[in-house]
């Protein structure tokens, strides 16, 4: 007898079946402990059968952040969104149906607050998943009762709401409900803290990372998506464990972010036709590209004397990027067997990614063809002074 | 089973089982005279059964436990009796008694009390019927859960509240059960399948877990204890485990005999004042008058009304599925094979069915009676139209 039998006909059941089970196990393996990779897992299942059945019942269609297959390293809960209104599943594998228990992150933390919180049983045996109640944000923090021991709110069975139609059609027909209070402005840190937090909590050592520091500094960490991401790198150990400083278009289309200035990137003029490098006389002729009188350039310090490294949009469009090393002193050159390198974000190396100073000149120079999103890290030998090494989206 | 005659006696009487089947009704003396006393000071006009239950729900809401969930906990005997009967009667290898999970129903009576909403509409046996059978299918199901696990996957099974629970249940300090609770916290992470299914048969934790856990407990025991206690071994986290396992597997099984009996509690100070014999006037003022009943009535007609017209409006095997469903009473199981399809998809027809009604429902509710459609007062309408659905099948 299956265990579907018995239950309650206003609550949602699922069915999990062999190969949907199958594939969200293989999916999950990259988490680093087996509590991560079963937290992984269960609300992968969730994901992989509620997402079909909430499009069938919903005119809109619900979407959900790639990137958040990362938080199930570190906290539970998995975030949809429906039109404005946005959906946290609390799976669980507990049988009794006695509390929804939520991570204070979904409750307290500005950026990740839902409307509505669903209780999720997942029971992988009987080949199910069950949403047996929900509330909201509201309820969670009037009702809620919030354990310290473990940072959750937990809101019992009795103030749960159990038919999950209710909720679509509060969704259809009240679309003004009131379903979050207001809570506190996470405060920021900066980012050496954050780098010195990811450093001692990359450790795969420390079982349970979200307890290990108070929870105002977690809560800044990990709301900032690529420290956030950078932990998890780090905890898993599949990265090269290099900072990951974001979108170099995004700087030169939007300006440089905090943290990239904060490392030392500008925004200098170009002017390609100096440059004489491809593609850029008639880009910059026709107006194409208006972000193309625009460059990056970082200082650094090598034996005690200023250079300046640039990177050089010269075809937005192809996705070809020049790379460049100058001296900064007056008539000033690059000494011989100084060398500019370009490593993939893996730091593994490629044809053409090195120029080499055989003797006193100029400039280094490189060009490179990039996908979109692609990373890459720069290498100057000798070794300039505090260098660390950093990937830079294209 | 006999019907009891006369309202004392429907407030101040429990069944007595004897084996399986009912035996006869019991009266508790002392809700038996509070019951005469209070009656011998009100007006004939106020006896009726309906005064009654809502004059004791008022008293509950103000005082919950006490003696008016004594009183309404007699009244409803004979529905948690047949709520009992029927939930079970579903369910061909069921190994519980009737009277067992009668017990367990009706200690459970608070939940019924918590959610009845007088103003509703809905009556307070249909609403405890629905309530009571919902309570009795999720207690078969955890029983049957629990029973095919292992101890160590039985673990992984509980949510914190229920062990919690379990263990002050089971009689131990607060301090104990911080203790346990963190123990098994560091168990969950710990241990945890390997694979992607088979969860309930997890065999015990080998040496290198044990040490682990032993390890996390006691570099969390600083930070998450109020008293952090001594430094624990394998040895012992196994035995509070275990401990844990024999709170929780008791908890679902309580020694049933006491739990229709009122509580020693009860019979200390809090009684003295309750059976001074006097009215709580407070209460009465808050009695819906006839006027309201009649309003409520008629709201009542409309209502059925409303749904009447969308039922019929539905597809022909739409209309076959309810029926199966709320008058047959039918299984889900029952119905896919009457149906010829899975079992999932009977539940997830019917929900889609339910919507429907839930829907005119609530538009009707909006328009006529202009109520903002928050989740909560969704969540009373939803209860309303499971209410209505069960009383309009099982009249038919």
């Amino acid at each position: 007898m299956s265990d579907v039998a018995l239950f309650d006909p206003t609550q949602l059941f699922l069915e999990l079946d062999e190969v949907t089970i199958n594939k969200a196990w293989l999916k999950s393996q990259k988490a680093n402990t087996s509590a991560s990779r079963w937290q992984t897992y269960l609300n992968r299942l969730c994901m992989m059968v509620f997402l079909p059945w909430l499009k069938e019942e919903q005119n809109q269609s619900p979407q959900t952040d790639s990137f958040q297959t990362n938080y199930w390293e570190l906290i539970n809960g998995s975030a949809i969104e429906v039109g404005d209104a946005k959906f946290l599943l609390v799976p669980s594998e507990a049988s009794d149906l006695s509390e929804m228990r939520v991570p204070q992150e979904w409750v307290d933390i500005p950026s990740w607050v839902a409307d509505y919180y669903l209780a999720i049983q997942v029971s992988v045996d009987d080949g199910y998943i069950r949403v047996w109640g929900y509330g909201t944000h509201q309820q969670l923090k009037t009702n809620g009762v919030y354990n310290h021991s473990d940072r959750t709110y937990s809101l019992t069975e009795d103030y749960l709401i159990n038919d999950i139609n209710a909720l679509l059609i509060a969704r259809e027909l009240c679309s003004t409900e009131v379903t979050r209070v207001p809570v506190e402005p996470v405060s920021t840190i900066s980012a050496t803290q954050a780098e010195n937090l990811i450093q001692r909590l990359g450790n795969p050592e420390i079982l349970l990372p979200r307890l290990a520091i108070p929870f105002t500094l977690w809560a800044s960490l990990i709301q900032n998506e690529s420290w956030c991401k950078r932990l998890v790198e780090k905890r898993r150990g599949t990265s090269s464990g290099i900072p990951d400083r974001g979108s170099v278009l995004q700087w030169l289309q939007a300006g440089v972010t905090n943290l990239a200035r904060e490392l030392g990137w500008r925004e200098v003029e170009f002017q390609p036709s100096v440059v004489g490098a491809r593609g850029i006389a008639t880009s910059s002729q026709e107006g194409i590209t208006p972000t193309a009188n625009v460059a990056l350039a970082k200082q650094i310090q090598i034996d005690k004397s200023p250079y300046e490294l640039k990177i050089l949009p010269l075809d937005i469009e192809e996705g070809i990027w020049g790379f460049e090393l100058r001296s900064l002193i007056l008539g000033g050159n690059i000494p011989a067997g100084f060398k500019l390198k370009i490593l993939t974000e893996d730091l593994e190396t490629f044809e053409g990614n090195e120029d080499l100073a055989t003797t006193a000149v100029e400039k280094l120079y490189l060009e490179v063809a990039l996908e979109s999103g692609e990373g890459l890290v720069w290498v100057v030998e000798p070794t300039p002074d505090e260098y660390q090494p950093e990937i830079l989206r294209f | 089973m006999l019907p009891r005659q006369g309202i004392v006696k429907i407030f101040s009487t429990f069944i007595q089982f004897d084996g399986d089947r009912f035996a006869h009704w019991a009266i508790d003396s002392r809700l038996h005279r509070n019951m005469t006393k209070l009656l011998a000071t009100t007006s004939s006009s106020e006896a009726s059964e309906n005064f009654w239950v809502i004059y004791w729900h008022k008293a509950w809401q103000n005082r919950p436990g006490g003696i008016a969930q004594q009183h309404l906990s007699a009244y409803l005997q004979e529905v948690c009796f047949w709520a009992t009967n029927k939930t079970i009667f579903g369910f061909t290898s069921t190994q519980y008694t009737v009277a067992d999970c009668f017990q367990i129903a009706i200690a459970r009576v608070d939940k019924v009390l918590k959610g009845f909403n007088p103003h509703q509409g809905c009556s307070l046996k249909n609403y405890a019927q629905i309530t009571f059978s919902n309570l009795i299918r999720e207690l078969l199901r955890q029983r049957r859960e629990i029973d095919i696990c292992s101890d160590w996957a039985l673990l992984r099974k509980l949510s914190q509240k229920r062990l919690e629970q379990s263990l002050k249940n089971a009689g131990l300090p607060t301090k104990t059960i911080e203790k346990y609770l963190l123990a098994w916290n560091c168990f969950k992470i710990l241990y945890v399948p390997n694979r992607a299914s088979s969860t309930r048969r997890l065999t015990k934790p080998s040496k290198e877990i044990w040490l682990a856990i032993a390890q996390l407990y006691n570099r969390e025991r600083t930070t998450q204890l109020c008293d952090p206690g001594e430094k624990v071994s394998e040895e012992t986290l196994e035995i509070w485990l275990l401990a844990c396992v024999r709170a929780t597997r008791a908890y679902l099984y309580p020694n049933v005999t006491s739990l229709n009996q009122p509580r020693p509690g009860y019979d200390s100070g809090e009684i003295m004042d309750t059976l001074s014999g006097e009215i709580d006037d407070s209460l009465l003022t808050e009695i819906i008058t006839d006027e309201e009943v009649q309003e409520r009535d008629r709201r009542q007609a409309e209502m059925s009304k409303v749904l009447i017209t969308a039922i019929d409006t539905l597809k022909p095997e739409e209309q076959k599925l309810l029926e199966l469903y709320y008058a047959q009473k039918s299984t889900q199981a029952e119905i896919a094979t009457e149906l010829g399809t899975k079992q999932y998809n009977v539940s997830r027809k019917l929900a889609r069915v339910r919507k429907s009604l839930l829907k005119s429902l609530a538009q009707w509710s909006k328009e006529k009676l202009h109520i903002s459609l928050t989740s909560d007062v969704l969540k009373d309408i939803s209860e309303l139209l499971e209410e209505w659905l069960t009383g309009h099948y099982h009249h038919q």
